[in-house]
């Protein structure tokens, strides 16, 4: 299907491929993104970083550091004023380690000077005397292991019990699944610029997805009233997660603070890759009953996801991991266990799909091999189970909005497959430019899944978002602490108030947390809805006052919120979930079985949107999401070994080339409007990722009969004959 | 990264002089040893830039060889018309290295003596008898999936990462090097080394020789050659395993053949036991394969990369089928 504009009165309304305000300067080079920001007298900060996963620190001895020309200041723990503890959801993480170091990367000092290069050569003069401990990296047995920090090492544990946990099926079928730990790998490192103000405060400018929680643990830590840290955000280079925590926003401030002068801080990749968390490694045991004519009757799951040393999102990612480890069926019976652990690997948190990529994989490797056992099509016995608006979660909350998964599954399968080529260009081959595969050893594999995932934080975390509309000399302006990290929020707030206003000069004005109040996150698939209901809010209330013949400057501000939700009971149940989101995805691949190559050849995908709000960023946010899940299907992974990383480097840590990215179709974007959605629009950007990922295995499972239960798939996974 | 001093010679005899100096460093694109500056594994005190000198020129001899400057850019030499018409296995192999920019940037010297890229020699933290003689190899009870399967040692399991050395070793080509004391000429077969208990000896090049040029002997033969490599994504990664062949067919025997083996041991591993049996013998799959399961008895894989044996022997057998016009 293509997309196509709807026209309105205004311009770049609602409905349109309206251009992205900073799409110009992004692809000219001129974007300032926050690596390049500058302040008069400015010095450089660096963060020293343990180089074991799990030690005591005997002693620090910053003194040979502070001995080298240039070095402005060298920061430890007892330099915190304030807390010396952050985190997200539960403040476990120390800004600088004390007595121990749990992860390999943990921060235990900081520099600032002169220039970089002093600032790294500081840090390396630093003395830290470590005395290794063995460390915990078995998220199965950190479970019940002696507990490596005093907040124990069981994240969440939680048990979901639906209907009755004695049902059984005439057919039963079992698998344990294994997902690696992927990252983010966003372009524009972590980077930042604190400036120091004459009130005693700090002004922040950086790189983030959520500029007032941000704001609130760097003033715990400093022991500043949250009014004195000021937040601007600056340019984003990505984000997929990685930014919702805190990385270096302590730091800087602190060592501007210290030094009196701004202070700049860019991570290297190589940092970049210790100092973000990453996607939740995890090893799940599915077993699913159905009647032998293909109904669900009950699943079962257990579990482990591996969140490293320090709690960040584990218990939502795991919570959501559970509520939808049944997929976007209609189940009615479920007994699931999930364990969200602390080990001394690197912190795990939110990625682009959050806790619903793993599931995904399993419960949809899981339908694949019940239709086998079932000999049914895997398409007619997705179709059988789809769930529909007034079907229960496995949590027994009922489906309330829209869930048109049959229409996204019959869509999705029916676009046509592409042609195989009999003589393809030997760099569209598996192997692409290593020129290895020929063609007739080449197998071709089609695979398909479906995914659901919830919009907006859930389990009765319940957030709003805040804006401001000005209307003034036939302009408007709009202020919003809403993260822009590259999803294109900018736009559709410019949309919307040209819709409601029906001006075409919207202005966006710089997000901070000075201006207004938050917006929360720019994740769970949120803004949109969200920070689109506050802009629309305030829009629709700037337009009554003009309507009621107000002329002169109007300005309104909106507080939107969700309807509420509650978190899970004792036994799983309860209406966690504020709306859900649903995909499908198949995936055609080629695999050169000898050599144990995958060439993703193309991707088809219909999803669930409500509204397309602007059919090129919808577009965009498919292409990249099926980007990231390709790559977590087929290459991307941080290698752990006693958790130590052993690919912090985009060298060694590999994300999908333009070679290997596949042709991907737009099947159909379902447009079913979403009740209480602003213009009925769900958010798009994490679906894309999430069956993705899934299609492309049971692909290859086609292409191969292999039972290929851990993704991502490597050449020694298929090519392993004879060994 | 540690404060240097940086030269840049216009003549090989000032460059050699240079490398007199104790802590100097040959920088050719600087595309590996400034990667390597930066994370504290090469810290040298002077850098002796050679883009200056007179070495970037590709020349054919009268014996019919080709004799190829040390800093020549590889971008340059995989597009070079004789390059590419009498040797394709080494065009290929070129362009199958790095990214575009990378190339354009790496000089062929450079490539050659670019180090491995076993995750421990990288990592200062770490203990590794490459980097630091005698501090141990975690690499064999650690992550090893893409290290040695053919020739290591106790000391050491890293494997060579240039594509291109392993088109060289296929093709018999010469280093010519260059010392204060002299010339120094080297086949690529005696250039690289096994680790042995010397592992932190990547070549047995002398200390601070320069490499001045390469030389590939005339093979005419060598235009049926070919160069594939198997690796993790489409482009722009190291290879798990690659091979690089020429074939000399004579009907449908084997005439004579040449095949070397990358990303398996420390050296661009010439798999001269396959190049026997083959020699002579009938040019069909199963004697393409004999010829590989042969070669690789040798192998002793670890835990987590005998996958590469297989690989191997499939990608080699895979060169060898296609070069021969065997049907498969
Ligand atoms: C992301 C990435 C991916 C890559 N992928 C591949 C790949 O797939 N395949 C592959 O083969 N390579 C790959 N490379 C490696 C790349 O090919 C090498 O870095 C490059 O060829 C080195 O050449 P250079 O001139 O930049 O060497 P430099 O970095 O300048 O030097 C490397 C070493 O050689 C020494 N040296 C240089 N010239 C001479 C000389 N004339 N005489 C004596 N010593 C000398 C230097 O002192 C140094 O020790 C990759 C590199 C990167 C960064």
């Amino acid at each position: 299907m293509t997309v196509t504009d709807r026209r309105t009165p205004v311009r770049g309304g609602v409905g349109t491929s309206a251009p992205r305000p900073d799409g110009v300067a992004k692809v000219a080079g001129r974007f300032a993104f926050s690596s390049d920001l500058f302040a008069d007298g400015m010095v450089w900060g660096h963060v020293l970083r343990s180089p074991y996963p799990s030690a005591r620190i005997r002693r620090i001895d910053v003194g040979p550091a502070l001995a080298i020309a240039g070095v402005h200041a060298v920061v430890t723990a007892s330099d915190v004023p304030g807390v010396n503890a952050y985190g997200l959801e539960h403040t476990d993480q120390p800004v600088f380690a004390e007595d121990v170091v749990r992860f390999t990367g943990e921060a235990v000092a900081a520099i600032a000077a002169d220039h970089p290069e002093t600032a790294r050569r500081a840090a390396a003069a630093v003395v830290v005397e470590y005395e290794p401990l063995e460390p915990l990296v078995d998220a199965e047995a950190a479970i019940t292991a002696a507990p490596i920090h005093p907040d124990g090492n069981v994240f969440a544990h939680l048990l979901i019990s639906h209907g009755d946990p004695a049902a059984t099926g005439d057919v039963v079928v079992e698998g344990t699944y294994e997902v690696g730990m992927q990252d983010q790998a966003f372009m524009g490192p972590e980077s930042g610029l604190a400036i120091p103000a004459d009130d005693g405060g700090v002004d922040l400018h950086m790189s983030t997805q959520w500029l007032h929680v941000d704001r609130d643990q760097v003033a715990s830590a400093l022991a500043l009233p949250p009014g004195l840290v000021r937040m601007t955000l600056a340019g984003v280079g990505g984000a997929f997660g990685a930014r919702e925590d805190v990385s270096l926003q302590v730091h800087i401030c602190l060592l501007a603070l210290h030094t009196g002068r701004p202070v700049k801080m860019v991570f290297s990749r190589e940092e970049s890759f210790l100092g973000h968390v990453h996607r939740h490694p995890c090893r799940m045991a599915y077993r699913h009953h159905a009647t032998r004519d293909g109904r669900l009757v009950k699943v079962e799951a257990r579990m482990v996801f591996d969140g490293g040393a320090y709690a960040s999102t584990s218990g939502p990612v795991l919570t959501n991991a559970c509520c939808f480890a049944a997929g976007p069926y209609a189940v009615p019976n479920a007994v699931v266990e999930g364990w969200a652990v602390r080990t001394n690997n690197p912190p795990c948190g939110a990625m682009r799909g959050f806790g619903a990529v793993q599931a995904c994989f399993a419960h949809e490797s899981q339908m694949d091999k019940l239709a086998a056992a079932l000999g049914m099509d895997p398409v007619e016995l997705r179709l059988r189970n789809a769930m529909q608006t007034g079907d229960r979660l496995i949590t027994g909350q009922l489906i309330s909005g829209t869930a048109p998964v049959a229409e996204l599954i019959r869509t999705c399968s029916a676009a046509p497959l592409p042609p195989q080529d009999p003589a393809p260009d030997p760099m569209a081959r598996p192997g692409g430019s290593g020129r290895s595969a020929d063609p007739d050893r080449v197998r071709r594999g089609v695979g398909f899944a479906v995914s659901i995932k919830n919009l907006m934080y859930s389990a009765g975390f319940d957030d709003f978002s805040t804006a401001r509309v000005r209307l003034a000399d036939g302009a408007a302006t709009v202020t919003c602490a809403a993260a822009e990290v590259g999803q294109g929020f900018v736009t559709l707030a410019q949309q919307i108030v040209r819709e409601v206003l029906q001006v075409e000069d919207v202005v966006i004005s710089a997000a901070d947390t000075s201006s207004i109040a938050s917006a929360g996150s720019t994740s769970a698939s949120r803004q949109t809805w969200m920070s689109g209901g506050a802009v629309e809010g305030a829009a629709r209330a700037v337009l009554r006052r003009r309507e009621a013949g107000e002329t002169g400057e109007i300005e309104e501000t909106y507080e939107h919120h969700h309807k509420p939700t509650t978190p899970l009971g004792a036994d799983g149940q309860g209406d966690a979930h504020v709306s859900y989101v649903f995909a499908a995805h198949r995936a055609v691949v080629d695999v050169d079985l000898d050599l144990g190559l995958v060439r993703v050849v193309e991707i088809a995908t219909s999803q669930d949107v409500g509204r397309v709000m602007n059919p090129v960023q919808v577009t965009g946010q498919i292409e990249g999401g099926i980007a990231q899940g390709v790559g977590l299907a087929v290459m991307e992974e941080i290698v752990m070994d006693g958790g130590l990383v052993r690919n912090a480097s985009f060298t060694d840590y590999l994300i999908p080339t333009a070679l290997d990215m596949p042709e991907v179709t737009v099947a159909a974007l379902i447009e079913q409007p979403e009740p209480g959605a602003p213009f009925g629009a769900k958010g798009v950007g994490e679906p894309p990722t999430i069956s993705s990922s899934a299609a492309v295995a049971a692909a290859v499972r086609d292409a191969t009969g292999l039972d290929l239960p851990r993704i991502p798939i490597r050449p020694q996974d298929i090519a392993l004959a004879g060994s | 990264m540690k404060a240097f001093e940086y030269e840049r010679p216009v003549g090989v005899t000032e460059a050699v002089a240079l490398a007199r100096r104790a802590g100097s460093r040959f920088l050719g694109g600087g595309t590996n040893l400034v990667d390597l500056m930066k994370l504290g594994v090469e810290t040298p005190d002077l850098l002796v830039d050679l883009t200056g000198l007179d070495l970037a020129e590709v020349l054919e001899q009268p014996d019919g060889a080709l004799r190829i400057g040390a800093t020549v850019r590889n971008s340059d030499l995989s597009a070079n018309d004789a390059v590419r018409a009498r040797y394709p296995v080494l065009s290929q192999a070129l362009v199958a290295g790095a990214s575009g920019q990378l190339r354009n940037m790496a000089t062929v010297g450079g490539n050659m003596l670019q180090r491995t890229r076993c995750p421990y020699f990288q990592d200062v933290t770490k203990a590794c008898n490459k980097r630091v003689p005698g501090s141990g190899c975690p690499a064999r009870a650690g992550e090893h999936r893409n290290l040695a399967i053919l020739g290591a040692s106790e000391a050491c399991i890293a494997t060579s990462p240039s594509d291109f050395a392993v088109a060289l070793a296929a093709l018999d080509a010469g280093v010519t090097a260059l010392t204060t004391e002299g010339e120094v000429s080297l086949t690529v077969s005696d250039f690289f080394r096994l680790p042995g208990d010397e592992p932190q000896r990547d070549t047995n090049l002398p200390p601070g020789a320069l490499v001045t040029a390469l030389t590939v002997p005339r093979l005419d033969w060598a235009t049926r050659s070919a160069y594939r490599k198997v690796r993790d994504r489409a482009s722009y990664a190291f290879a798990l395993v690659s091979v690089a062949a020429a074939v000399d067919l004579d009907g449908d025997r084997v005439r004579d053949v040449r095949l070397a083996l990358g990303g398996v041991a420390h050296a661009p591993w010439r798999a001269t036991r396959a190049e026997e049996a083959l020699r002579g013998g009938p040019a069909t799959e199963e004697a393409f394969s004999a010829a590989l399961r042969g070669e690789l008895e040798a192998a002793e894989p670890l835990p987590h990369n005998g996958f590469k044996v297989d690989l191997a022997h499939n990608v080699a057998v895979r060169t060898l089928t296609e070069l021969t016009g065997v049907p498969a």
